[in-house]
């Protein structure tokens, strides 16, 4: 991942094998954070990296028909959708990018792209509308992409513990589910990293094969 | 760079080539003089890492020739950048291509858990 290479203006023998070999001095790599409409995707990001603003245009799916309303631009395929992103210098060569993924459903169409060759994925909860994140949960599961489930803890929701969340989304006891404050570096450390450790063990993916196997 | 959290609906824009009320008045890559692709049939991505390697046909940075925006990128290529890190910084919209999947082994995977944890 994260070696492709463009000059952006045209390509000469010795040029190309320049590239190549600068190129591979940087590698990056993603995770994505969803969850529904305000969990806090943006305030996570913010609270580990720099956040920055990215238009992306978007083919215009189906998944936006009646949603995007296209009267009188019938030529019309594609919509500039804004996400934020944050970068995350781990090395001089290795860089973690953390992309917001935009929670409403009329986004979905984004999300295929934006998830193919992530390393994996945070869902971001709140426990006052826990359905908000179901759509997210389903994703990544269906999808297998490994993922944990982070509940947000806003000064005015209710308290929950991680296993009660747990039981109420029906997750698969091999992806973790914890409580976290997306306001803090630290609390936004341990999200991450119980993700990374997460995925390293590779438990969310075995486990899926197994339960990939036909039933006897 | 443009400000904004997105939270509060404002336009994220420096409002140069994009309206919220009128919308796009250019399609984004009129700004780049066309779209690019990858000269050697590689896939571009949001983390896509390009590096300049100099210009086609012995051109020099000639402002004639280039736009600001095309020198602008330029001089981000100069080390190693990604095309999110790149269209960030130009406010260029990008569009996003399926790359590659190639998922790190262990070694890398236990770097960046240092490192989040270094953080």
């Amino acid at each position: 991942m994260g070696s492709a290479r463009s000059d952006g203006a045209g390509t000469d023998a010795g040029g190309k094998a320049e590239a190549d070999a600068d190129a591979s001095m940087l590698a990056a790599h993603k995770i994505l954070i969803a969850g529904g409409f305000g969990a806090g995707k943006t305030t996570l990001v913010s609270a580990i990296s720099e956040v920055r603003p990215l238009l992306t245009e978007e083919r215009l799916s189906s998944a936006g028909a009646g949603l995007d309303n296209l009267r009188g631009v019938g030529g019309k395929t594609t919509t500039t959708v804004a996400m934020d992103f944050g970068r995350i210098t781990i090395s001089e060569r290795l860089v973690l990018y953390l992309f917001g993924v935009p929670g409403q459903e009329r986004f979905w169409f984004m999300w295929d792209e934006l998830a193919y060759g992530a390393l994996g994925a945070v869902v971001l909860a709140d426990v006052r509308r826990l359905r908000d994140c179901f759509p997210s949960v389903n994703y990544f599961e269906t999808r297998s992409l490994p993922f944990v489930v982070a509940i947000n803890c806003f000064d005015d929701a209710p308290k929950y513990d991680a296993e009660e969340v747990r039981i109420a989304l029906d997750l698969d006891p091999a992806v973790p589910a914890l409580l976290c404050d997306a306001r803090q570096l630290s609390s936004v450390k341990n999200v991450l990293t119980t993700l990374v450790e997460s995925i390293s063990a590779g438990t969310q993916a075995e486990r899926r094969m197994v339960s990939a196997l036909p039933p006897m | 760079m443009p400000a904004g959290d997105g939270r509060d609906g404002k336009d994220r824009t420096d409002g140069k080539w994009v309206r919220r009320d009128s919308g796009p008045v250019v399609r984004p890559y009129a700004v780049t003089g066309g779209r690019t692709e990858p000269a050697d049939g590689e896939v571009l991505d949001l983390i896509a890492v390009v590096v300049a390697v100099g210009l086609a046909g012995g051109a020099t940075d000639d402002p004639i020739r280039l736009t600001p925006e095309h020198r602008k990128i330029l001089r981000l290529c100069e080390r190693p950048m990604t095309v999110a890190d790149i269209a960030s910084d130009t406010a260029v919209r990008v569009v996003r291509n399926r790359p590659a999947v190639q998922l790190p082994g262990n070694d890398v995977l236990k770097e960046i858990l240092n490192g989040l944890r270094a953080l």
